[in-house]
């Protein structure tokens, strides 16, 4: 008897891990925006290319404003969350400061992400 | 100050599901998160059931998740968690009763990393000691103080996701021994820790890092073990 182990995503996301537990969660987002991404793409191709209908609607999904400002947070953010995974992995020593690293991610990332959501909005607007 | 104490409960006798069930105590802000549930226990509903043992930090059998964290309840003061407090059992694991976790599968993988000393090679010549060097004791010297009170293990992702993951707390294990100078089962261990369940499956999350209640920087120990796999050198 008892009750079973399985933790539910809801469960998962509502632990108390802090900032390294938040790009954690942020990285699989990241990964997941990415796949949906390339799935959505590489079926337009196939769709279009095939003169199948919808694959013209499917294009107007990752071609949105709203979609690529998306898309480039999950490639922007995973990408720098990957580098300083592989930095930390390759020279444990530095993993001490691991509360450093992620803050100096965040001091990367944002600015980058920043001016490109300014472009990509006011592209998207036609300004 | 007044405490509002909610606690998981789950009795599986009558209970289908767990509940939460709330209790208003009068408590010092220098009272553990145990001395509360002692009170619950004591004084108002005797059938809450928790582990505890020493109560000072030192055995590990108090683990649980507090307010959303892995804490050990014997070093967690009221106020350090403020005044609404939220006990639940370890994630990953069965629980059995209220905040007793199922620890079998727990125990299962740090057995894989074959927690002992191996040695079979001939005393030396003076019958006594296998001497070390204090630098090469402290290579592993931060990995020997784990309690096995499985804070780290319940905290991760990557175990939440499937208990055959070794864990944290068998990889701090596996470091204590591997990186040894007096044993000889490296190879069997690394063997074990590099096999699917086992150390790959860490993806540098930290939560075993900062959940760990002896301070054992257990993401390095485990980043080492990284190194050791792929240059081949321990």
């Amino acid at each position: 008897m008892g009750l079973k182990r399985n933790v539910s995503l809801g469960t998962g996301l509502k632990y108390q891990g802090g900032g390294p537990m938040l790009v954690f969660v942020l990285h699989r987002i990241g990964g997941l925006g990415m796949a949906i991404f390339v799935t959505i793409h590489l079926l337009a191709s196939f769709m279009s290319a095939r003169g199948i209908e919808g694959g013209a609607f499917l294009n107007s999904i990752y071609e949105n404003w709203a979609f690529q400002v998306f898309i480039f947070f999950c490639a922007l953010f995973h990408a720098i969350n990957g580098l300083r995974i592989t930095i930390l992995d390759l020279w444990p020593r530095l993993i001490p400061y691991q509360r450093e690293a992620i803050w100096i991610e965040w001091a990367v990332f944002l600015p980058i992400y920043a001016i490109a959501v300014f472009i990509i909005v006011r592209a998207g607007l036609g300004g | 100050m007044l405490v509002t104490l909610k606690i998981f409960r789950y009795n599986p006798e009558v209970d289908k599901t767990f509940h939460y069930e709330t209790y208003k105590l009068e408590a010092l802000e220098t009272d553990r998160v145990l001395d509360l549930l002692e009170m619950v226990k004591g004084h108002t509903d005797g059938t809450l059931s928790f582990r505890r043992s020493c109560a000072h930090g030192v055995c590990g059998s108090d683990a649980l998740r507090i307010n959303g964290r892995n804490h050990l309840a014997c070093k967690t003061l009221v106020r350090d968690v403020g005044a609404k407090i939220t006990v639940e059992p370890l994630l990953g694991l069965k629980v059995i009763k209220d905040l007793i976790v199922d620890m079998q599968p727990f125990f299962d993988n740090y057995k894989k990393v074959l927690p002992w000393f191996v040695n079979d090679s001939p005393l030396p010549a003076d019958g006594k000691e296998r001497l070390q060097s204090p630098e090469q004791r402290a290579i592993f010297d931060e990995t020997t103080k784990c309690i096995l009170c499985a804070a780290c293990t319940t905290s991760c992702p990557s175990f939440w996701g499937g208990e055959a993951y070794l864990g944290p707390a068998a990889l701090v294990t596996a470091h204590r021994f591997i990186f040894d100078s007096r044993d000889e089962a490296a190879d069997k261990r690394m063997h074990v820790i590099t096999e699917t369940d086992g150390i790959a499956r860490c993806h540098t999350v930290f939560n075993c890092t900062m959940a760990c209640p002896r301070e054992i920087e257990i993401t390095k120990a485990i980043g080492e073990l990284k190194m050791a796999m792929i240059t081949g050198k321990v």
